[in-house]
């Protein structure tokens, strides 16, 4: 491609070019490369262990060697692989699909791809940390908690931490795709427009904005029981009797609550892309357009909604209450009813269209195929009776993989499919035959016999003897399934070379925006700024995009406050050096925009060492407790590196924005981000409630905290917390009307009392831990009993938050002083939306941890 | 908005604030728990509401905005509400 327009990003074949990229196009093709690595890894380990169960017993890898190859499997397999794989496709063509030239944050994107691989690594280095978790993907309590982990447990914290840091890529990712879908439309694309997979993936990120939240939450929480002595998720609390539940009654439950919100969702966050691709692949593959599309569309949408109203019915037999048991069943035989309507418009796509049996057509068929088998055999298990039968056996485990793996079944069609489109080659047509043949005999072989063989327990190594032929055949079709991935490999890297040139596009009745450039697409995508005006794709240059923005009532041309603005709440901040509006001219044009970025990757650097250290800081190594220190510090620099860099993505000068047309990309990011932290605040104290409803809600009170614990320090610091807001928003006024001093000192103002705040806390704190009283000798510290732990936990987040919110507001201030923001109030007003939200948590935070 | 508008709102999420602390000082919360409980949360939320309209400018946003935070909302409370009434 053309060097010249490559912005200072080096060329594809030079190796710093992959460190650096921001372009979604790049990133796209480092998360397809990452996650078919991670499915190898997760792919061996399946192998690992289906060679251990061609015999009932643990020769092979051992008891504990078994099972931490089972539950790393899952592990990689729905975290690290199969998203991650999805959203490869969704970088790559969805800002093409929707007519971006990028997506709205690039940085953050490349942030949220660097922080996935590093991620990954460090589930790699758990192994070597004495053994990795071994409880089960599921990571139930109280075999998540260190009492119950065999040995140091240190390896366990780290999956623990890696799966933190996957959520922080993927809410970056959730703000990101949202950001883009809403602001960079081209014109006269409705959402309800958008080409199908581009649908599929914005109902997809709207899933995770909240649902990964709940699992950060459940994370964040089980990481505070590892390092720092929290009684969340154990039974007992004096490290002798782990046998009872007395103390804490909902630590088991409580769980599997928030897991679960988290888990039924994850189920069409990994769905719905290849729901998408399928869609897609069965369009082009027949010429005929969806068939039913509205209600297609409607199906998926009732589904994103109602996926986070039926999560307890993977509880049916645990001890909640029957009338909920009910509710939930009826929840989700409820949900299987707008699938039956997508399958029923994929086959009848099919029936009306002429079929070309390509590679992509054939995969997605069988993932139709083996997706109605998935969800046959799941309507089962949704009946309580019938699950009281088959929870905890092989049938559960046949079932979730006849739809998980049709899920990848898809993807792989997805990855024939953009093949063309990603490396401007076509693969070998035979060889991609010959892969689903051996692929869907594989598959079936490998699950099949799992149903039939259902009474096995799940989980175990040990199953009844007349069961073994079964697992038998199973373990030839894992290794038929693995062996047909070798020929997809093959088949791909081959074809890099020794593949046929495509044109634009080499699929007849393609009709989506992706297949309109070449293959692969130019750095900045499009000739021009796309748009649908007249009813199809056509590009405006520059001069028509100047005529149309400069004109009266030019309404396309967003106020840009874009020029080193990035998202997220680091770099909120920096919204304020924004060159004023871009004339129209330039910002249409293609020379402006900045490809390049070091920062993402030494951000996540940063964060693995940290979080390597952590995994290790309650042995007192000096070796952890270092690694913590200096992993920690190179993030905070390296996100201040990236709060300075100048970095330019403009918004586009004309685009479809319904329904956030006046709310600028940066204000949207932030609310978008807020919005996955009230789920965040919102599970902490739910989790609260619960425990002190499983507890005994009036009890609580007179039995676990002490009469020490006042309301003042509360009251105190919810005035300090009130006042500060109300300076922020005097500092936005004092900016309006361009008073430096003013704007300087009600920010101050704002951070002094945010310090007080935080003083305040920690006079109280103390004082708390060292108390000494009949009924509290020791203090009342994290560790004293489960209200301390929530008390301690839930106000200690609230506090981080106010930390961060006071590292920003400190640089704010310092910018204010040498005269920032004056008749641009926009950065004080992002900074607002934060430190308000903040407030708004402590308002709740205030009586229900002070008074009631 | 102005600074006077801003004022009056900083001023009611003061009383109101200082009108919960007074629930338990007066002795509502031991001698009529649940009425208590339902002031201050009452209270609570018509602060948050305040600062999240008028701080925060929901009020002069698009609703679609409003849409995005009540998502959240309903998400966090639907978790909440079904897991404690679960285990009653
Ligand atoms: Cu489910």
């Amino acid at each position: 491609m053309s060097e010249a327009h490559d912005h200072g990003l080096p060329p594809k074949s030079s190796v710093s070019r992959w460190f650096l990229t921001t372009n979604h196009k790049d990133i796209g093709v480092l998360y397809l490369v990452t996650a078919l690595f991670f499915l190898v890894f997760g792919g061996l380990l399946a192998l690992l262990f289906r060679l251990e169960l061609i015999t009932p017993g643990a020769d092979l890898l051992g008891s504990l060697g078994y099972n931490q190859a089972v539950s790393t499997h899952g592990l990689l397999m729905v975290f690290w692989f199969i998203s991650p794989f999805a959203f490869g496709f969704a970088n790559y063509v969805v800002p093409l699909q929707i007519g971006a030239d990028d997506l709205a944050f690039p940085r953050l994107n490349a942030l949220s791809y660097w922080l996935y691989l590093f991620s990954g690594v460090l589930m790699g280095v758990s192994f070597f940390q004495g053994s990795t978790f071994a409880g089960g993907w599921t990571m139930y309590a109280p075999l998540n908690t260190p009492a119950y982990i065999p040995g140091e447990g240190l390896g366990a914290t780290s999956v623990v931490l890696a799966l933190i840091m996957f959520t922080a890529a993927v809410t970056l990712g959730s703000v990101n795709f949202l950001t883009t879908m809403y602001r960079m439309r081209a014109e006269g694309l409705r959402m309800r427009d958008i080409p199908i997979f581009s649908l599929s993936i914005n109902l997809t990120v709207w899933m995770m904005l909240f649902a990964f939240a709940a699992l950060l939450a459940a994370l964040m929480i089980l990481t505070s029981d590892h390092i720092l002595g929290t009684t969340y998720f154990q039974f007992a609390n004096d490290g002798s009797t782990l046998a009872t539940d007395a103390d804490n009654p909902g630590a088991s439950l409580l769980w599997a609550h928030l897991f679960w919100f988290f888990g039924h969702p994850e189920v069409y966050i990994v769905f719905f892309p290849a729901l998408g691709v399928m869609a897609e692949c069965f369009q082009t593959f027949t010429g005929r357009r969806l068939v039913g599309r509205k209600w297609f569309i409607i199906s998926m949408v009732l589904v994103a909604i109602q996926s986070f109203a039926v999560w307890m019915h993977h509880m049916f037999l645990t001890g909640i209450n029957l009338p909920i048991k009910t509710i939930f069943m009826a929840t989700t035989i409820g949900i299987s009813l707008p699938f039956d309507l997508m399958v029923f418009s994929l086959i009848y796509t099919m029936a009306k269209g002429r079929v070309r049996f390509t590679t992509p057509f054939l995969f997605s068929l069988g993932a139709l195929i083996l997706f109605i088998v998935g969800g046959i055999t799941g309507v089962f298990l949704g009946a309580i009776v019938l699950d009281y039968q088959f929870r905890g056996t092989y049938w559960v485990v046949a079932h979730f993989h006849y739809v998980m793996v049709s899920g990848a079944t898809a993807l792989f069609g997805g990855l024939y499919y953009w093949y063309p489109k990603i490396t401007g080659k076509m693969y070998d047509e035979t060889l991609g035959k010959i892969h689903f043949a051996t692929y869907f005999v594989g598959f079936n072989l490998l699950y099949f016999p799992m149903f039939v063989a259902w009474e096995t327990p799940r989980r175990v190594f040990e199953y009844s003897q007349d069961l073994q032929i079964w697992h038998s055949m199973a373990t030839v079709g894992g290794f038929i399934l693995g062996a047909s991935m070798l020929i997809m490999f093959y088949n791909l890297f081959v074809s890099l070379w020794r593949g046929e040139d495509v044109g634009d596009n080499p699929w007849a009745y393609a009709t989506t925006a992706e297949w309109a450039v070449s293959s692969p697409p130019p750095l900045e995508n499009f000739p021009g700024v796309p748009t649908y005006a007249d009813g199809s794709l056509s590009f405006m240059d520059d001069e028509e995009v100047a005529r149309r923005t400069s004109g009266p009532g030019g309404s396309g041309v967003a106020a840009d406050g874009g020029t080193a603005a990035d998202g997220g709440t680091a770099s909120v901040t920096t919204a304020a050096t924004a060159t004023p509006a871009t004339p129209a001219h330039e910002a249409a044009g293609e020379e402006h925009a900045s490809h390049a970025s070091f920062w993402p990757f030494l951000v996540s650097l940063g964060g693995f060492v940290a979080f390597l250290g952590l995994s290790g800081v309650r042995t007192g190594s000096v070796v952890y407790v270092s690694m913590a220190a200096v992993g920690g510090l190179v993030t905070v620099g390296s996100l201040f590196g990236m709060t300075r860099e100048p970095f330019h993505a403009p918004e586009m000068p004309i685009a479809e924005r319904w329904p956030f047309a006046s709310v600028e990309k940066m204000k949207l990011g932030m609310w978008t981000f807020l919005a996955s932290d009230i789920v965040l605040f919102g599970a902490f104290i739910g989790s609260y409630a619960f425990v002190r409803v499983a507890y005994g809600w009036s009890e609580w009170h007179h039995d676990l905290i002490p009469a020490e614990h006042v309301t003042m320090p509360g009251l105190i610091n919810t005035y300090l917390l009130l006042t500060s807001s109300f300076l922020v928003v005097l500092a936005m006024v004092a900016a309006e009307r361009e008073s430096k001093k003013g704007t300087t000192a009600a920010l101050a103002g704002t951070f002094a009392l945010g310090v007080g705040f935080l003083i305040n806390k920690g006079i109280e704190w103390n004082h708390l831990f060292h108390i000494s009283t009949e009924m509290f000798p020791n203090g009342w510290n994290l560790s004293t009993n489960i209200a301390s732990s929530t008390f301690y936990l839930t106000t200690g987040l609230h506090g981080a938050h106010v930390t961060i919110g006071l590292l920003i507001c400190a640089y704010m201030t310092y910018r204010a002083w040498t005269g920032a923001y004056q008749g641009d109030d926009r950065a004080i007003e992002y900074f607002g939306l934060y430190w308000h939200f903040v407030d708004i948590v402590w308002l709740f935070l205030f009586p229900l941890f002070y008074i009631l | 908005m102005d600074w006077k508008g801003y004022t009056v709102i900083y001023v009611v999420l003061f009383v109101f604030a200082t009108a919960q602390a007074v629930v338990e000082f007066v002795g509502i919360v031991d001698s009529a728990y649940w009425l208590a409980f339902g002031i201050i949360m009452v209270l609570s939320v018509v602060k948050a509401v305040g600062v999240a309209a008028y701080y925060q400018h929901l009020r002069w946003e698009p609703r679609a905005v409003t849409y995005l935070v009540l998502g959240g909302t309903v998400a966090a409370l639907a978790l909440t509400a079904a897991a404690a009434y679960s285990i009653v």
